[in-house]
């Protein structure tokens, strides 16, 4: 008997007050229950191709690995997380390979990088990954918590105790990142894994949402949406009309138990039978 | 005459012709545009040309100095910008000015602002050693060797102890369990831990275990010796050697 989930996805990618060009980008694969979201950085329409080209390669990469094992891992697996978790990472430093020697070919968009967050489900399993400052959330029975560490210079600081929070928050120093997917060779991929309950929801989000809106604003929006692409849309309006100073992008997954009809079961039940 | 004009609230309050001699602004009376206004410091921020192009800078100020919105520590004006200081803003007029080679300013490259980089190596490696200078001073690193376990105190399990390994440890009656409960009627999931840089955290599943006899509200942080409660088991969580 395995506990079944449904899913419901919501997003939206907006170019929000300030910029000129949205060089955020995120894509969904709902039948492999994938969903991938990115920040690109690099000046002019760099940032855009390195977040397209990241996105890209993670989703192919783990259609490719659902089709045939033998597909190469990239990366160190970690004993740590399952096989699933170790597959999400491996898509990313492909990723960061990607993007990195597109980078080196061209002059133009040398330096061009972009963050990852990355989530995964199978079964009950979520599956985190993630590079730079773009987050992933965990909502549940009221409670929302961060479940990845940002990749900033000023969350670093607040990690290791030598700032505040208060501070960080105040710092002119909040875009600039400890890690970053294509700008260098190699790069350090943080996963982590949570099983899922009926009633949680997951959110992806660039930082154009969590530097213009809060947590417990965050919370009610999840909370207080009939739908989550509902919650999509006010989330990134709500990041629009405190400033927009940066694009804005999230992913809402909404868990609930899945209902299936006694004649869908009936059907199911058939169709195994033979 | 190129000029800077000092608004609060839509109506101006003053105008400071630009010269080749620094603006400065702030709460202090001795700057060319005073601000009394408690959110502004006393020497918050100036306005000069570089190179052909007018600069603003902020001086290190407490609430900053934001430039179209964007705060800012030093950035190119052009024509048309807005700095907003506090709640007062000052409008940059270059409407009226002959003097300086229009097209050769603005060919330049449009100030970029905010933008998000990252630490090249050389900075990495500091803030690295910074980390593990602050690791060593909490000690964490006498932790770092002892092993996390969970020991069964009564209840129907799968084994009396485990030894935790791994990000997500499982309670209940799931294949993906660590710890398998037995018997009828279980929940798949129960309750998890979850490991965070810092520790281990208690999280519910299907059932809201207790901790120490307490109902948890959340994600709660394991310590040495914790009994928790959860689907008739009861487990305490201790660091062996």
């Amino acid at each position: 008997m395995r506990p079944l989930l449904h899913i419901e996805a919501g997003a939206r990618t907006d170019l929000g007050r300030v910029r000129k060009n949205n060089e955020d980008c995120y894509s969904i694969d709902t039948s492999l229950q994938l969903y991938v979201l990115s920040d690109g950085m690099g000046g002019e329409a760099h940032g855009e191709v390195a977040s397209k080209l990241a996105v890209q390669t993670i989703l192919t990469h783990c259609r490719q690995s659902e089709n045939s094992r033998a597909t190469p891992i990239f990366g160190e697996s970690s004993p740590d997380v399952s096989e699933r978790t170790n597959r999400l990472a491996s898509a990313i430093h492909l990723a960061n390979r990607k993007v990195f020697e597109t980078a080196s070919a061209n002059d133009e968009q040398k330096g061009m990088g972009a963050t990852i967050v990355a989530a995964w489900i199978e079964a009950q399993r979520l599956s985190i990954a993630h590079v730079g400052d773009s987050r992933a959330y965990l909502l549940r029975a009221g409670t929302m918590d961060q479940m990845t560490a940002d990749h900033s210079l000023v969350a670093e600081k607040v990690r290791v105790g030598i700032l505040t929070p208060q501070e960080a928050d105040a710092s002119e120093m909040q875009s600039v990142l400890t890690r970053a997917v294509g700008t260098s060779s190699t790069v350090e991929v943080d996963t982590d894994e949570q099983v899922l309950l009926a009633g949680d929801f997951v959110l992806l989000c660039t930082d154009g949402l969590t530097r213009m809106v809060t947590d417990p604003e965050i919370a009610s929006m999840l909370l207080t949406s009939t739908s989550a692409q509902e919650a999509a849309e006010r989330l990134v309006d709500l990041a629009n009309d405190n400033g927009g100073v940066d694009n804005v992008s999230v992913i809402v997954l909404r868990i609930a138990e899945k209902s299936e009809s006694l004649f869908q079961r009936l059907k199911i039940w058939k169709r195994h039978s033979g | 005459m190129s000029r800077l004009v000092l608004k609060f609230e839509n109506s101006s309050l003053k105008e400071v012709p630009l010269g080749t001699r620094p603006v400065t602004i702030g709460r202090a009376p001795d700057n060319d545009i005073q601000i009394d206004n408690l959110a502004v410091s006393n020497y918050h921020a100036r306005v000069y040309s570089e190179a052909g192009s007018l600069v603003v800078e902020d001086l290190n100020s407490l609430n900053g100095s934001f430039l179209n919105d964007i705060r800012v520590e030093r950035a190119m004006l052009k024509d048309g910008d807005n700095i907003l200081i506090g709640k007062h803003e000052i409008f940059v007029d270059q409407a009226h000015d002959a003097v300086l080679p229009e097209d050769g300013l603005r060919k330049a490259p449009a100030p970029r602002v905010n933008e998000t980089m990252v630490l090249d190596t050389e900075e990495r490696r500091k803030l690295f050693d910074m980390a593990a200078a602050a690791g060593e001073r909490s000690q964490l690193s006498s932790k770092r060797s002892r092993i996390p376990t969970l020991t069964v105190l009564y209840g129907r399990t799968d084994q009396k102890e485990y030894r935790i390994s791994g990000k997500l440890i499982v309670i209940g009656h799931s294949k993906m369990a660590t710890v398998r409960l037995r018997g009828w009627f279980l929940p798949a999931v129960a309750a998890q831990i979850n490991k965070h840089e810092d520790g281990y955290y208690l999280g519910r599943g299907d059932r809201v275990p207790t901790l120490n006899g307490v109902s948890i509200n959340g994600l709660t942080k394991l310590n040495d010796g914790d009994v928790i409660d959860v689907s008739g088991v009861r487990l305490t969580f201790l660091y062996r050697d």
